[in-house]
């Protein structure tokens, strides 16, 4: 009988280990951190990672070490040791990953609770999600709303979710932090950014033919930065009809599915706003009160070619209403 | 018993009911009219419904598609098929055909197209089906893979590949994995236990006839106006319940599926526990009957869950009530905890008759006895228990209540405990072995080593604050692929070539195995180990369009992938051509003691023509003596014997 050698295991396991390793290290596995949550979810990560490399390199060794060494040739009809278990090796192969799991499912509950807990001058953000849009109001600040979700430098933020439609989840790799958010019901998230940067925000939950375009950005500022932008959202909001109105188009994310000049959007999940007259002729409607019925309830009339339900209906307050209607009828010709 | 004198390849002179005409009698031509005429009276139904009640527009073809299309016309099909016969004929009083089982065993390629109440041609009919569906399902991907080799659009819109990704995963999963599994648990169950037949044998023939029936549903959504079901196979509520028509054929088709799952798992159940040998005590029982069985437990139990779900989101759709959306007072993440109550279960329907076939063949191949045959076992059991307590770990993100996290947590990374059970004891058996490479072997061995590396990403994804990063990204896709083709898909192989001498009496070709094996593993590799890297670097799963950054390895995925397409050609080569032209295959090519190499290949109509008497385990390799069963033919007083030396 062959007899497998220990001591060549143990040196072939290290070497796997050591492997496994190096690409565990070399191949940069996590995107960079921008945020102070991403400091537990990275711990939790590389602990987690320690250990599989360790049962990975046990597992892997004595395969290959039985493919090598034990292998017998097919005309060869021996049998093996007739050996039908062993209590003592039994227990520890139960209690030893028993142990693994409850220390990473110690250290993920900790990190977990800390992660949950908004900060000190903690700030909030409303987060509207529809298809195939994001929408941040910033009731901190006289309720602005923006397309792109813009954060003060290290400052911690509360995100509150709504769904207008179906569910959708909000993430971004570089804050590590993800969340769905499910119509009628609120969800939370919480931000600490410790970065300046552009970071996409992605869709992650399957929600309808744009959901592969449902994207946009966080911009982290530093916080004299955010003020100023502050102000200028507000100052913009009360300009003239033809400029509030690209405002409320940038805002509502009009552009994610939409090709309109004026605003330079580009769009192709549905009708080219540049065409509206030519739609509204099509409708039988005049141009203004099809724009305006558009927005407000989109399936009363579909243009042929594109489905019906994907647009959700926007119920904007009256004067942004006016503004993005006086935007689209004056914009497209 | 006669049957011995039955040759299986010479045809009966008259089938029963023969002299009627071919528009009577049951068959295809009898299914053709039955499908239209039922299709008619569900069409008749929902008209004088509406028309009734006064609702316009009368015509209303969502409601036509589900009554008519959906449930009438199938059950049209089943019936002319001849699927219902014996229970009408029963049910109205008029003389049953007697089934003396040995009327209809596989004789002729046709008796494989029709209801046939042979658990040996069950099992074939399952197989061949399921791989049919597989074959159908790794086209759709190398469609979306070659639109994903590049970022933007290039071959489909959007709809179309959020369809093809859908109807991929509906496939493989439900007219493949699980089918597959109870294919092969059809054919060697009643074998591996000494019985003559599953219990229910035309329950049995009903349940797979299902199966053509849910795969067609399925595929049919391509041709209906708004494309296929493209909301992925989790088919989440409210997008699931205002989408294209297609949706209603995901809805439908896995009920019929759900149905056909649950039939079989009641008659391995009812054949393992009322038809097990003389001497067959549950802890003298294969490993792969035991996975059956707990498998059959977890199918009984959790894909009701399924089913209601489904109803729910397309009454919710068609009935106009209000289960999952919130604008009607519904509970929208209420769907994820019924989808899910079945869904992570079924993660283990998918599994566990793998570890089973991973047993058989590592003791076989090995030469040992199976390590800790008791604990394999016990870990099983385990394994059903803790797999119904952890479903919401698939919904850290979704909104559940905070406090669910932590235990569910604490439940997911405690099932890596029995798993891990297994994994080591499968390794110690091979310790020290006598180690055959054949390609089950190969295959068993792959699957090992790749289960492995999915059961640790599932660490990481049981971790909550990891998964929070990476879970709805490609991360996810990796991990699920790890499991269910690294391990489900490995083991259905093993499994295949392990039995294919049983099956078809001739054996496979052995380079070729080796082949499709090295070709699997490393096409595999490739095409999934990166997207490990995809995930946890930012790229979400199911779109069709992604970041340029990750243009490159998208590219390298793709080519991989398609390498591991062509490999099914080589293993449907071998297999078709082994059918036909293969060496004739001895009973027991393997040296195996379970029972199902102790008769001929493929075995005789009743499967045992003497009845064995189980005497001993049976993976007692290198025991010297040892004897699982001994046959009544056998010399006198053996049993005794053997018995005293246990």
């Amino acid at each position: 009988m062959r007899r497998g050698s220990l001591v060549q295991l143990v040196a072939l396991g290290v070497v796997i280990g050591a492997a496994a390793t190096v690409v565990a290290l070399v191949v940069p596995w996590l995107p960079p951190n921008a945020a102070e949550e991403r400091d537990g979810i990275d711990l939790v990560f590389w602990f987690t990672t320690a250990i599989c490399i360790g049962i990975f390199s046990l597992v892997g060794s004595v395969i290959l070490y039985s493919v090598v060494k034990f292998r017998v040739r097919p005309d060869d009809d021996t049998d093996g040791p007739p050996i039908h278990g062993h209590t003592g090796i039994e227990i520890l192969w139960t209690a030893i990953p028993a142990i693994l799991v409850t220390a990473i499912s110690v250290i993920s509950g900790i990190v977990l609770v800390q992660n949950d807990r908004p900060g000190k001058d903690n700030m909030n953000v409303d987060v509207l999600a529809r298809q195939f849009a994001w929408t941040f109001t910033y009731p901190d600040h006289q309720n602005l709303t923006s397309s792109e979700l813009r954060l003060p430098l290290g400052r911690s933020v509360e995100l509150h979710f709504d769904a207008a439609d179906v569910i959708h989840s909000f993430w971004v790799p570089e804050f590590g932090q993800k969340q769905d958010a499910v119509p009628g019901q609120d969800t939370k998230l919480v931000i600490t950014p410790t970065k300046i940067g552009t970071y996409p925000v992605i869709c992650t939950e399957l929600c309808g033919l744009g959901h592969a375009l449902m994207r946009t950005s966080a911009i982290v500022m530093t916080p004299a930065a955010f003020d100023a932008w502050v102000k200028k959202q507000g100052e913009a909001l009360n300009a003239p009809p033809g400029q509030a109105g690209k405002a409320v188009f940038a805002n509502n994310g009009c552009a994610s599915c939409h090709t309109f000049e004026a605003a330079g959007a580009t769009g192709k999940v549905g009708p080219d706003l540049d065409k509206l007259p030519a739609y509204a002729k099509q409708a039988g409607k005049p141009l203004e009160a099809f724009v305006k019925e558009s927005i407000v309830d989109p399936n009363a009339y579909v243009q042929p070619g594109f489905p019906k339900g994907v647009m959700p209906p926007f119920n904007l307050p009256a004067d942004q209403l006016d503004a993005l209607v006086s935007f689209l009828t004056k914009g497209s010709k | 018993m006669t049957a011995t004198t039955l040759d299986p390849h010479t045809p009966l002179e008259a089938p029963p009911h023969a002299h009627r005409s071919a528009l009577w009698r049951a068959g295809w031509i009898r299914a053709a009219w039955m499908t239209a005429l039922f299709w008619g009276i569900g069409l008749g139904l929902v008209l004088v419904f509406r028309w009734w009640g006064g609702w316009d527009p009368l015509f209303k073809w969502s409601t036509i598609t589900v009554v008519a299309t959906l449930t009438a016309a199938p059950i049209g099909f089943l019936a002319g098929l001849g699927s219902f016969d014996y229970w009408v004929r029963y049910a109205i009083g008029s003389p049953t055909v007697p089934e003396d089982h040995s009327t209809h065993g596989g004789r002729t390629w046709k008796d494989y197209f029709r209801p046939n109440t042979d658990h040996k041609v069950i099992g074939i009919q399952y197989v061949v089906t399921t791989i049919l569906f597989f074959v159908a399902g790794g086209l759709m991907a190398m469609i979306f893979r070659a639109e994903l080799a590049r970022p933007g659009m290039q071959f489909v819109d959007n709809q179309t590949f959020n369809g093809l990704v859908s109807v991929h995963a509906a496939l493989m999963i439900f007219l493949f994995v699980i089918p597959a599994f109870a294919g092969l648990g059809n054919y060697v169950i009643p074998l591996m236990i000494g019985a003559p037949d599953m219990a229910f044998p035309r329950l049995n023939a009903l349940s797979f006839w299902l199966l053509p029936v849910a795969g067609f549903m399925m595929l049919l959504s391509f041709v209906v106006p708004g494309g296929a079901f493209a909301t992925g196979w989790t088919s989440y509520a409210p997008l699931a319940s205002d989408q294209p028509l297609g949706q209603v054929f995901f809805n439908m088709g896995v009920q019929w599926a759900g149905a056909s799952s649950i039939m079989t798992a009641l008659n391995f159940l009812v054949t393992i526990i009322t038809m097990r040998a003389p001497g067959m005590t549950f802890w003298r029982m294969p490993l792969l009957v035991w996975a059956n069985f707990t498998t059959s437990l977890l199918v009984v139990i959790a894909t009701p869950f399924i089913a209601g779900s489904q109803f729910f989101v397309m009454f919710d759709r068609v009935m106009h009530t209000h289960f999952f959306i919130p604008e009607g007072g519904g509970y929208a993440l209420g769907y994820q905890h019924i989808f899910w109550f079945y869904s992570h279960p079924a993660v283990y329907i998918m599994m566990l008759p793998g570890f089973g076939i991973a047993s058989e063949v590592i003791s076989v191949m090995a030469r040992k006895p199976i390590f800790g045959y008791r604990l394999m076992a016990l870990s099983l059991m385990a394994i059903l228990v803790l797999g119904f307590s952890v479903w919401a770990h698939h919904m850290f993100v979704a909104g559940v209540a905070p406090w669910l996290r932590i235990p569910m947590m604490v439940t997911s990374m405690v099932i890596a405990v029995p798993t891990g059970i297994k994994v080591f004891s499968w390794l110690a058996t091979i310790w020290e072995g006598r180690v055959h490479f054949t390609t089950p072997m190969l295959f068993a061995l792959g699957f090992v080593s790749m289960f492995v590396i999915g059961g640790l990403s599932g660490i990481y994804l049981a971790a909550v604050p990891i998964d929070i990063h990476v879970s709805d990204t490609y991360f996810v896709v990796a991990h699920i692929h790890y499991v269910l083709f690294g391990g489900s898909l490995f083991t259905i192989f093993a499994g295949i070539y392990y039995w294919f001498p049983k099956m078809t009496g001739r054996m496979y070709d052995e380079r070729l195995g080796k082949l499709h094996f090295w070709m699997t593993f490393v096409g595999f590799n490739v095409t999934f180990f990166p997207m490990h890297w995809l995930g946890t670097q930012g790229m979400p799963r199911r779109v069709s369009d992604y970041a340029p950054r990750f243009a490159d390895w998208n590219m390298a995925i793709s080519i991989a992938s398609f390498f591991l397409g062509a490999s099914i050609i080589v293993f449907l080569y071998n297999m078709i051509v082994s059918w036909a032209r293969g060496r004739r295959a001895e009973a027991n090519p393997w040296r195996a003691m379970t029972l199902e190499w102790q008769v001929s290949s493929p075995p005789p109509f009743f499967n045992f023509d003497e009845l064995p008497q189980v005497v001993g385990n049976p993976y007692e390799y290198g025991v010297p003596g040892a004897r699982h069963a001994v046959f009544n033919g056998d010399r006198v007083g053996l049993v005794e014997e053997v018995e005293a030396r246990h």
